[in-house]
């Protein structure tokens, strides 16, 4: 109906700056009738061939100007990145040259392309859903060798299709109930319930799992965090500062220094660890403190797991006390650190026992080796080292998930108790919190698929 | 005849569409012609003989909440009276009422002569008068001009039409009557474009020639109460039942043996049919191997020697008819009257009209009803309320009024037909609504009555009496959400004995009611409230109970209708300064700026953005950073 044409973009693909070759990227309908203009090749092949490299020269239209040597690659729509026609112009990696050619193609009808636009155009055209959009900006960023492994696995989209399957089974389901709910009794046979229910809380132990997965991957998209924690001057920030292998937080004799939380990224056995160095549980003497223990409280609350700091040189105290009643009641990995070892040892022998505890100088390096073999340890025992069942997921498609579950949850157990139509409203939601995940934009349309399976005579 | 006759608002066509439109234009005091082709056959059901159902049922309470006529007068006209879906839940319950045709008719072209500034005439209009893009007036075939302000046309299946039996076709209306010739060509004239719709009828037979007594028999409910608001308690004492059969292998046999004969292999018809009303052809070319297809058999009236053969549609040869007929169960001696047939007509190709029923065409040009690609009564009659509303209210130089899809399934129907582009005609069902626990069967008053008091067609006494009872109900939920039960040993007592579970601390009467299994009379027990402060009729508390037992899920889609009704209210064309707005599309972007839809909740719903472009959309036009936005969903290379 719109007679609004989609335009044509281009930009430099490759990174800045001088490069044996870079790469500037050409999509849109008007491709190839730019490149006709400004890209003289030899030979007898027809220009544009699906999935061909071309050798010739980008050449300015008015002057015959030539810019440079060039090899273009071509992919015709819609079998191409984006789904449009699309070039590839590999040019000598000379900003100088990199930028005329860019203005020549820009002078011909070419537009700058916007942060993103390849990508947006690729989505927009179905060429990728969310999952594999949000998998490829991963591996973009990815910083270690698992982030990237597992970046890669959700772009051959295993994940999107087990979302875009469970949707299906769920929408199955919808139809059911909606065709009962939008015809009289005496038109339409009524749905079996207790079916109804196993086919949910089948489908709801398998998301489960997935959103297991989905939480897995996102800590190694973000590091595990690993918060320290202990009572001041136990050291904390010397053992964070060898791990780290630098000065980064302040180190001194008075307690209480570190007010703070500092966070470190930090790369062990290929797998990434967000180190937190806490301010500490004491009683605070001022506002400052208190802000700190306060965060010191949150960080253990969102730490993957827990490094329990103690002064092996003092004899215990009642900030000791306090650090040790708050590590037993954790449900979460934790390791104890007797530091310190390379002064007299005056912490009573009983006060650690009942944990497994290493004993360290973070100042001296002795027993570190042993503590990154158990946090290495540690990583491995909790499962999350199986990359091939984790999933990637942005914030938001989290969310979405998040709440895919709760409606189903809710429509599951309210299977028997609660009105049909209220069920729908349930499985509606799930459906479309779904959708979300995998960034399906197009409405269901519920009636139609009601049309297409049940004769309705009234 | 110098002089032409004058008339503020003219109604071209005397169906259901037309009827309400007349009546709601004279009622709001604008001096109305109705001209039919038939004074006899205005308000004629050409086809089944009920009127209600899901969806339906909803838009005949709305129809009688904001005041016009569908609802009264089936309330008063009807055989039988029913309530559906009861146990599925309140927000697919409805009525369904059959209807005594010749009563219904009889009563409405009665309504239409008594009321004031409409006057009635026969004629069949020929061409519509336009000046500048402006309507002007009409030619009827004897010559005959009338001039108007606004023009509503409802021209139903007449348009060109063309009956079909088998391989035989002519042109003609339902019942035998003339189709309309010449309008269609000067609406195109005008630059309005047409296209072909088709729908059927089943045949009718004789009563006395069915075995009834080996059927079942499908009466109705005693206590299902009227449509209006006024005969919510109405006990209908006195009906008539509907009956049962079906079709067997010997039915399917016979399709089989005619279907070389059937329009549909035949192609002498346009396939843009209702897909919710299949022809028996069409079932057995749809579903092969279904046998048993359900046929209803509806009597035409109390005193009617027809019945209506629910479910046996088809524009088969009469041959073919007598065939299938006479191997269903009970109809094997089945006399048939009238053949049943299917109908081609002119109907207007789609995303020609605003969701207030006038033309984006022609200015003071209103539609309503099959014409603008619909089927069934109800949805002809909600159309033609609100097109008779507009042509006033856009006399009287008002804003339009523009019924919105989280109000009123009237407003769900307005707005899907403004951008309905399918081949087919559209008919309500509860599916189309997306806010059905909020658009219930019950509320319709509690949601519209203030909207017909301010249009006019409520009257001030009216008014005043649905508020009062409006009142009562929400006052009493306001009670409920106050009043406390502490955990005293008698309350634990009684709650633990009737299984409605332990009480630990004190909870409000809301709560205790959202238990299962509690009621609204259970409730008050426990709360020794005093009885003269307490609901008594049914239609309250079952709306109170609904209300509170409910409200986890109206809540949930309260949160959706806030953003939708956002959306409506952002009417096309719309311009925006604002750089964000470079994330969508630009053909996206340039449709906001053309009056393509009416609003940017139709582009929603047409797909024009993805969720993330309408994200930032909504973050722009709210004036708010962009909530649940994930940068990386786009901006990820």
């Amino acid at each position: 109906m719109s007679k609004i044409k989609i335009d044509t973009i281009a930009a430099l693909s490759t990174p800045a700056g001088r490069a044996a070759i870079s790469m500037i990227r050409v999509s849109g309908p008007d491709t190839f009738d730019i490149l006709h203009k400004v890209f003289k090749t030899g030979g007898k092949r027809p220009f544009p061939l699906h999935y061909s490299a071309y050798f010739g020269s980008i050449v300015e239209p008015e002057t015959g100007f030539v810019a440079d040597q060039v090899i273009v690659n071509t992919y015709l729509a819609p079998k191409s990145y984006t789904g449009e026609n699309l070039a590839e112009i590999s040019t000598h990696g000379n900003p100088v040259i990199v930028s005329k050619v860019l203005s020549i193609l820009f002078k011909n009808g070419a537009r700058q392309a916007e942060k993103g636009e390849f990508t947006r155009r690729a989505f927009l055209n179905g060429k990728m859903d969310l999952i594999e959009v949000e998998a490829l900006s991963q591996l973009l960023y990815a910083s270690t060798n698992t982030q990237a492994r597992l970046a890669l696995n959700q772009l051959d989209g295993l994940p999107s299709k087990f979302i875009a399957k469970v949707r299906e089974e769920l929408l199955n389901q919808l139809v059911q109930l909606e065709a009962s709910l939008n015809f009289p009794e005496d038109s339409i046979e009524s749905i079996d319930e207790s079916a109804l229910k196993n086919s949910l809380q089948k489908i709801l132990s398998e998301l489960c799992v997935f959103y297991e997965n989905a939480k897995n991957g996102s800590l190694i998209s973000e590091g595990l965090k690993i918060a320290i924690v202990g009572k001041p001057n136990a050291g904390k920030s010397s053992l964070m500062n060898y791990l780290l292998g630098r000065d980064r937080a302040i180190v001194t004799d008075i307690p209480g220094t570190t007010r703070d939380t500092l966070e470190e990224s930090l790369i062990i056995d290929s797998m990434p660890l967000r180190l937190i160095d806490t301010a500490g549980i004491r009683k605070a003497e001022n506002t400052i403190e208190a802000i700190g223990i306060e965060r010191t409280e949150k960080a253990i609350d969102n730490a993957f797991a827990v490094l329990g700091v103690f002064d092996g040189s003092r004899p215990s105290d009642k900030e000791d006390l306090a650090v040790l009643e708050k590590l037993k009641c954790l449900d979460k990995p934790v390791l104890v650190i007797k530091n310190k070892s390379d002064l007299p040892q005056q912490l009573e022998n009983d006060f650690l026992s009942g944990f497994n505890v290493i004993s360290v100088s973070a100042l001296k390096g002795e027993g570190m080796a042993k503590l990154i073999n158990s946090l290495t340890d540690i990583v491995k025992s909790q499962g999350i080292e199986n990359l091939e069942e984790m999933v990637l997921l942005g914030a938001s498609q989290i969310n979405a998930l998040d709440k895919a579950l709760t409606a189903l949850k809710r429509a599951e157990s309210g299977i028997g108790n609660i009105y049909q139509d209220m069920l729908s409203i349930d499985l509606e939601e799930a459906v479309r919190e779904l959708g979300r995940v995998n960034g399906e934009t197009v409405d269901v349309n519920t009636l139609d698929m009601i049309f297409e399976r049940f004769c309705i005579g009234k | 005849m110098t002089q032409k006759k004058h008339y503020s608002v003219i109604v071209i066509g005397g169906g259901h569409a037309g009827c309400e439109a007349a009546l709601a234009s004279a009622r709001l005091g604008a001096d109305t012609l109705l001209v039919t082709m038939n004074i006899t056959t205005i308000a004629l059901m050409p086809c089944n003989p009920s009127i209600g159902g899901p969806g339906k049922g909803h838009l005949v309470r709305e129809i009688g909440a904001l005041g016009g006529e569908m609802a009264k007068c089936i309330d008063e006209t009807c055989v039988q009276m029913k309530w559906l879906n009861t146990s599925k839940g309140p927000a697919v319950r409805s009525r369904r009422a059959q209807a005594d045709k010749y009563l219904y008719r009889q009563r409405m072209i009665n309504t239409l002569f008594e009321q004031e500034n409409l006057d009635v005439r026969q004629g069949q209009v020929t061409d519509i008068l336009v000046s500048n893009n402006n309507i002007e007036g009409i030619k009827l075939e004897t010559g005959i001009e009338f001039l108007c302000e606004r023009l509503i046309i409802t021209s139903g299946t007449y348009l060109n039409a063309r009956i079909i039996l088998g391989r035989e076709s002519w042109d003609g209306a339902p019942q035998n009557q003339k189709a309309a010739i010449g309008l269609s060509a000067s609406l195109e004239a005008n630059g309005i474009k047409m296209r072909r719709l088709q729908t059927a009828t089943p045949p009718r037979v004789l009563k006395s020639s069915v075995d009834l007594s080996i059927l079942r028999e499908l009466p109705g409910d005693i206590d299902a109460g009227g449509f209006t608001w006024e005969d919510r308690l109405r006990r209908y004492e006195k009906q008539i039942s509907c009956f049962l059969t079906f079709t067997d292998e010997r039915s399917i046999e016979a399709v089989k043996r005619h279907m070389s004969e059937s329009p549909l292999v035949l192609a002498n018809i346009t396939n843009e049919g209702p897909k919710h009303c299949p022809s028996i052809d069409r079932k057995l070319l749809k579903f092969p191997d279904m046998v048993r297809h359900q046929i209803f058999i509806e009597p035409e009236g109390w005193k009617s020697q027809e019945l209506y053969l629910q479910g046996l549609t088809t524009g088969m040869p009469p041959v073919a008819q007598e065939d299938i007929v006479s191997s269903v169960v009970g109809l094997e001696k089945a006399v048939i009257l009238r053949y049943g047939y299917a109908i081609e007509y002119d109907a207007l190709a789609p995303g020609q009209f605003h969701k207030t029923m006038e033309s984006r065409v022609i200015k003071g040009l209103y539609t309503a009803g099959q014409i603008n690609g619909t089927s069934g009564y109800e949805e002809a009659a909600s159309q033609g309320l609100i097109a008779g509303i507009n042509a006033i209210l856009s006399l009287k130089g008002k804003e339009p009024y523009w019924p919105s899809r989280t109000r009123s399934y009237i407003g769900v129907l307005v707005d899907d037909l403004s951008t309905w582009s399918r081949n087919e005609p559209y008919r309500i069902t509860p599916g189309h609504a997306e806010f059905r626990l909020t658009l219930r069967d019950d509320s319709a008053e509690r949601r519209l009555i203030e909207d017909g008091y301010r249009i006019g067609l409520v009257s001030k006494e009216r008014y005043n009496r649905v508020f009062a009872w409006k009142k009562r109900i929400e006052e009493e939920i306001e009670s409920m959400d106050n009043l406390s039960l502490l955990p005293s040993n008698e309350a634990r007592e009684i709650m633990m004995r009737t299984g409605t579970g332990d009480l630990k601390k004190p909870a409000s009467g809301s709560e205790l009611l959202q238990r299962p299994g509690m009621t609204y009379k259970s409730v008050i027990e426990l709360l020794h409230k005093p009885i003269e402060s307490c609901l008594t009729a049914s239609d309250e508390i079952y709306a109170l109970e609904t209300d509170i037992k409910y409200r986890g899920y109206a809540d949930r889609e309260n949160d959706r209708i806030k953003q939708t009704a956002f959306l409506e209210n952002i009417r096309l064309p719309f311009e925006i300064n604002d750089d964000r707005i470079k994330i969508i599309r630009n053909e996206s972007f340039e449709i906001m700026k053309t009056d393509r839809y009416d609003d940017l909740s139709q582009m929603v719903r047409m797909n024009h953005f993805t969720k993330s472009e309408l994200a930032v959309l909504l973050s722009i036009l709210s004036g708010d950073e962009p909530e649940e936005f994930d940068e990386s969903e786009i901006n990820s290379k």
